[in-house]
């Protein structure tokens, strides 16, 4: 262990550039990156996908792959330059010096080893100790990332722990030699949000109790606030600014980062006074960047014959610590005037109930033995007595967890599974019960749904203006190929799209722009009721604003009613009109997106709103962090189905939240709430989120 | 005539040429696998232009000169085959006359290649395949077969004589021997030799790519047909029809195949009109298939659709009534008149066993490719607007299915040609006199020890078609792959 005293920067990058060679040409992935990281510090990096973060992270690991190539600037590992390590002083760094963390746990651990050797191995390689003391030390780790029953969970294989689980494992076997540098990359984008919140917050201790420091990736300018000392704002492969967090975040200095800004919702901000303002325009691709300024093109300060005429270097900004951005013009802008609000739209008034859930139940059943049906059945209640009403032109938003019950919830409305017990009303008629083939095309076209996943929402071997078509066909709308051609390029129109992406493939498209034909899909039929399952969790956030607002606008003017799914709590406040909290297929608080964003709460949703990262400052958020993972919905807990990690059951005498299963009780004029807490217990409940004056 | 030697005065020049080239690259390559394990590895390194630079030492020039000689042997290939199309006949002995005999295939293959190369961008996946040069190979060698296929089956050019005639006195004569004085063939020599009929190898070996060409892609998409019209519903529905169809698939997979085949082909067999029901079968599945793929799409508009159905079902079943309707055998009820055409009855057998011992694998191919993409997105878009289950199939999960399936199809002509070769090897299905390339490697194999010539040719043939669809199957597979 060579430079056990260095003082130095732990990790100094210096215009740094890497490009990827394809067949037909160089693709410059990351352009003039420098950063600097002290010992003990965290540097987030932000961006949307594509402008390089990833791939800085895997420059700093020199695994670039076949095609991927440092073509200048240096990378100094604790003063030493990797660009020209040995391939063996690499393996010697990898791991014990420098430990990375990915996205994806599961594909992190090798499925067909137990924990505690996969654990074992990291010490036993780089320091050569002997099997029992890894496996001590490996003890200790487990016990650290706040496991419980750490010695079941080393004998334990990879499948046999939840995803929130796995990345603990993870974060636990980067740890295991105590390394100087922990590169993070997006370790928490797969996992759910109090998980995740769970999962931050350990990244943070731990950073502090064993002095790591931290490069850490994300999209999320939230979770960069809470968990970092530095940022870095990136953009198409080259960082635009960089600063200290509170530098950046209150006195941001490029147009770039106050954009970002201004396209994400943040819980604490009213909507009319600070709606989103989408950045115009489309990500460019690395190989037709433009001249100039790469964000030229979607800036609103933009100088014709100056931003798109010369290189611009990064520069400093007075006043400031390491605050730096990459704009010719930075100093003329006034960051203080306030965003250019267009005419504010009003919504029109909720209308009549169109859809109504009555005590919808919905069970499978699981047999032990799939092949010949015998042996035991479980039963899985995915819903249980779910019970609302939806009116014309009204959001009404599903707030819930992975596991809670909102996906088959929404397959049982389209009518891909018909429910168990109980009944769904569309327009006073019972759909409930009618699986979608024996559905008459009106009541299909009527409710229609949006994925979740833009790059999977489309058939990626038929044109896009050909899957409008098809829509339409099935919806018997026109009367021939001409009249229903001319109806798909109305459709494109109504979702901002140009009319020439009619005879596009959909690989030809970007993620919000196939989420937008997805909407035009939905919208063949004249649909009165959307099912939006995570419409924009994939997208990039400059890209969510633009399709968010879009789905209002729709509703607008063909005053659809819209079932909003979402894990993400800012962007629900943002546009829902109605909140439904989902936990374990029972709806345990539904009431006015005031009423269930303020206090009294329903515990669940306590948690819920304090885990969400908010990229603001000046929000002062209490800190909930649920215990232990949701659980399994074979497998429910008895009771209420919150009480395994609810932090308020001490206060409800005698058991009963282990016995009873609480009943639905209304608090306020449409809230209610499925909680044993008395309604003195609930009034003493504190806002989660506070906005500090300013 | 004089016989003609192997490569005659062309070869004074370029045999020597050769076979230097062929022993430096031999070297070359050893010399290389050896420091490979010693000397530092590989690097590259970038230019301020943005271009890249091998850094390699002595790794690296011994990699430069393999190429280097490599490209020398191909070159002195390539000097032969013209050589032999531009010299005068005989002048270039047997390897110049049998490439002045290939010559449209040469011009072909030249033409296909140049048009390609030239538009490859704009070609998709086919274009594609000229970025590999394994790909360029595996297509290279697939073509020539197949416009040997063409040029013989259909033009009569290529083939020096009549695969069947016999000339007395060239019984298991050498490559190269002259044809004795007085005989009125066209070719004064049967280039590669007599066989133990004294019939020309040369030619029968050209008519024997022809049986082969025409029946092992047919077959193979027969097979498909079937494979695919019940893979599809196995891998979608899952539940109780998967594991029946699985079931079937597994117990078929696991019958011995040149039984079966031997099965097929007992008079007894024929006699109880086995073969014929299973053609029934088999048959119907296309008929099937595209009525099914017409029927989902377009029944939204009866308009359309019915007479486009009417066309292409009733094409089909005629056809399909043609096949099946055989004189002599148990199903013959289609008058003379209407019966388009009868199918030698030995071909039909070989064309139900391809296509019934293929189709399981190709079952399962589907099978699961249709399991994973169930689970898109599209899929449940598809079925929230209510579309019925065989057009989510045919048309949401089958065309994102193609790209393993088209490179399955390469493979499975490759297998096919081979199982074509194992059935013409025991003299199953086909007449014994055909000039498929298994039935003279049969013959030839007799006299084996004392004759090694006959039977070497096609099985070379044979040996290049197939490894042709291999590679061509892994270059697609490679290209389709890259981003």
């Amino acid at each position: 262990m060579e430079n056990e005293n260095y003082d130095g920067p732990i990790l100094e990058i210096d215009k740094l550039s890497i490009s990827f060679f394809t067949r037909l040409r160089e693709i410059p992935a990351v352009m003039d990156f420098s950063a600097k990281i002290m010992p003990g510090e965290a540097l987030g990096v932000v961006g949307e996908s594509g402008c390089g973060k990833s791939t800085v992270a895997l420059g700093v690991m020199q695994d670039l792959g076949v095609n991927g190539r440092i073509v200048g600037g240096s990378i100094k590992f604790k003063g030493e330059e990797m660009n020209t390590m040995t391939p063996e002083r690499l393996r010697d760094i990898r791991g014990s010096q420098i430990a990375m963390i990915y996205q994806e746990p599961m594909a992190s651990l090798n499925p067909a080893m137990r924990i505690g050797k996969q654990l074992a191995e990291v010490p036993m390689i780089h320091e050569g100790i002997s099997e029992e003391e890894a496996m001590a030390r490996a003890l200790e780790v487990v016990t650290d990332v706040k496991l419980p029953d750490p010695q079941r969970m080393l004998k334990s294989f990879p499948h046999q722990l939840s995803g929130g689980q796995q990345q603990r494992i993870v974060i636990a076997m980067a740890l295991m030699s105590k390394p100087s540098l922990l590169i993070l990359d997006e370790p928490t984008t797969a996992l759910d949000v109090t998980v995740e919140a769970a999962v931050v917050e350990l990244v943070k201790d731990l950073g502090k109790k064993y002095g790591t420091s931290m490069l850490f990736i994300s999209h999320n300018l939230g979770l960069v606030l809470e968990t970092c000392d530095r940022i870095c704002v990136m953009y198409s492969g080259e960082a635009v600014e960089r600063g200290s967090i509170e530098d950046v975040f209150d006195e941001m200095q490029h147009p770039y980062t106050q954009a970002l800004f201004r396209s994400i919702p943040l819980p604490g901000a009213d909507k009319n006074a600070r709606p989103l303002i989408a950045i115009p325009g489309n990500f460019p691709l690395p190989h037709e960047r433009p001249d100039g300024c790469n964000f030229g093109p979607r800036c609103d300060y933009f100088e014709a014959g100056r931003c798109d005429s010369q290189v611009i270097p990064m520069e400093k900004v007075s006043g400031n610590d390491r605050h730096e951005s990459r704009c010719l013009r930075f100093k003329e802008i006034d960051w203080d005037a306030p965003p250019e609000v267009g005419e504010t739209k009003e919504k029109a008034p909720p209308g009549q109930v169109v859809l109504k859930m009555d005590n919808l139940k919905k069970y499978y059943e699981v047999a032990a033995n799939a092949l010949f049906g015998g042996g035991d059945k479980k039963v899985v209640k995915a819903n249980e007595t779910l019970s609302f009403e939806a009116r014309e032109s009204e959001t009404l938003a599903i707030v819930g967890e992975s596991g809670c019950g909102k996906s088959t919830f929404a397959k049982v409305l389209m009518g891909l599974e018909t429910a168990t017990e109980g009944e769904i009303l569309l327009d006073n008629k019972s759909i409930g019960n009618t699986a979608i083939e024996e559905r008459d095309t009106k009541t299909v076209a009527d409710v229609q749904m949006v994925f979740q996943n833009p790059f999977d929402t489309l058939n990626p071997s038929m044109t896009v203006g050909r899957q409008i078509m098809r829509a339409l066909e099935i919806f018997k709308v026109g009367n021939n190929d001409a009249e229903r051609r001319q109806r798909m390029l109305e459709l494109l129109d109504l979702v901002k799209l140009p009319r020439a992406f009619a005879d596009r493939m959909p690989r030809q498209l970007s993620g919000g722009q196939k989420q937008r034909v997805g909407i035009a899909r939905a919208f063949a039929g004249d649909a009165r009721i959307v099912v939006a399952d995570e419409p924009v969790s994939a997208l990039d956030v400059s890209v969510q604003a633009a399709v968010t607002d879009l789905l209002m606008e729709i509703q607008r003017e063909h005053k659809t009613t819209l079932l909003f799914i979402s894990h993400d709590l800012s962007i629900v406040r943002y546009l829902s009109d109605r909140v439904m909290v989902m936990y374990l297929g029972h709806v345990v608080e539904l009431g006015s997106t005031d009423q269930v964003f303020a206090p009294p709460y329903h515990p669940y949703t306590e948690a819920l709103l304090s885990a969400v990262p908010i990229a603001d400052t000046s929000v002062k958020k209490k800190h909930i962090v649920l215990e232990g993972d949701i659980p399994s919905a074979m497998n429910p807990p008895t009771g209420c189905p919150f009480q395994t990690r609810c932090r308020w059951k001490e206060k409800v005498p005698g058991g009963l939240c282990e016995k009873d299963v609480p009943v639905t009780r209304a608090l306020a004029d449409g809230h209610q709430i499925k909680c044993h807490l008395t309604d003195e217990q609930l009034a003493e409940m504190e806002p989660v989120i506070e906005i500090a004056a300013e | 005539m004089e016989p003609l030697t192997w490569t005659g005065s062309l070869g004074a020049i370029l045999n020597p040429l050769f076979s230097i080239s062929v022993v430096l690259l031999a070297c070359s390559v050893v010399i290389q696998i050896v420091l490979s394990f010693f000397a530092p590895a590989m690097t590259l390194q970038s230019n301020p232009d943005g271009t890249l630079v091998k850094r390699g030492g002595a790794l690296g020039l011994f990699e430069q000169t393999t190429k280097l000689f490599f490209f020398a042997a191909l070159a002195t290939v390539v000097l032969y085959i013209l050589g032999g199309v531009i010299m005068p006949y005989g002048s270039a002995g047997i390897i110049g006359a049998m490439s002045k005999q290939f010559a449209p295939v040469w011009i072909a293959l030249f033409l296909t290649f140049l048009a390609s190369i030239m538009f490859k961008r704009r070609l998709g996946l086919y274009g594609k395949l000229f970025d590999s040069i394994i790909g360029m190979i595996g297509f290279g060698l697939v073509m020539f077969w197949v416009f040997t296929a063409v040029f013989a089956g259909l033009f009569d050019l290529i083939a020096t004589h009549d695969p069947l005639t016999q000339i007395s006195g060239l019984k298991n004569k050498l490559p190269g021997v002259a044809l004795p004085e007085g005989s009125e063939e066209m070719n004064p020599h049967y280039l590669l030799g007599g066989d133990n009929l004294a019939r020309d190898i040369f030619s029968r070996m050209v008519y024997g790519s022809t049986i082969v060409i025409a029946i092992a892609p047919m077959a193979t998409v027969f097979a498909f047909m079937v494979g695919i019209t019940l893979g599809l519903p196995a891998g979608f529905y899952g539940g109780r029809l998967d594991t029946l169809l699985s079931f079937l698939a597994n117990l078929i997979l696991a019958f011995p195949v040149i039984l079966l085949f031997y099965l097929l082909v007992t008079p007894e067999i024929v006699e109880t009109g086995i073969p014929s029901y299973m053609a029934a079968f088999l048959f119907v599945f296309p008929i099937v298939f595209f009525g099914v793929l017409l029927n989902s799409r377009f029944y939204t508009q009866p308009s359309k659709r019915n007479p486009m159905l009417i066309l292409v079902l009733g094409g089909l079943s005629w056809l399909y009534l043609s096949m099946i309707s055989q004189a002599g055998t148990k199903l013959n009820f289609l008058p003379p008149a209407v019966d388009l055409f009868d199918i030698a009855p030995g071909i039909l057998v070989v064309f139900v066993s391809v296509v019934f011992v293929n189709s399981p694998t190709v079952f399962r191919i589907v099978r699961g490719l249709a399991l994973d993409l169930r689970t898109r997105d599209y899929v449940a878009a598809a079925q929230t607007r209510g579309e019925g289950a065989w057009y989510i199939m045919l048309w949401e999960i089958l065309p994102n299915a193609r790209g393993p399936l088209i490179v399955d199809f390469c493979l499975r002509i490759g297998y096919t040609t081979i199982l074509l070769g194992t059935l013409g090897f025991f003299g199953l299905g086909l007449p014994p006199e055909s000039p498929d390339w298994g039935s003279t490697i049969n013959e030839g194999r007799k006299l084996l020890l004392i004759f090694v010539h006959p039977p070497l040719p096609p099985a070379i043939a044979l040996l290049s078609l197939v490894l042709g669809l291999n590679l061509l199957a892994d270059g697609l597979r490679e290209e389709s792959l890259k981003d």
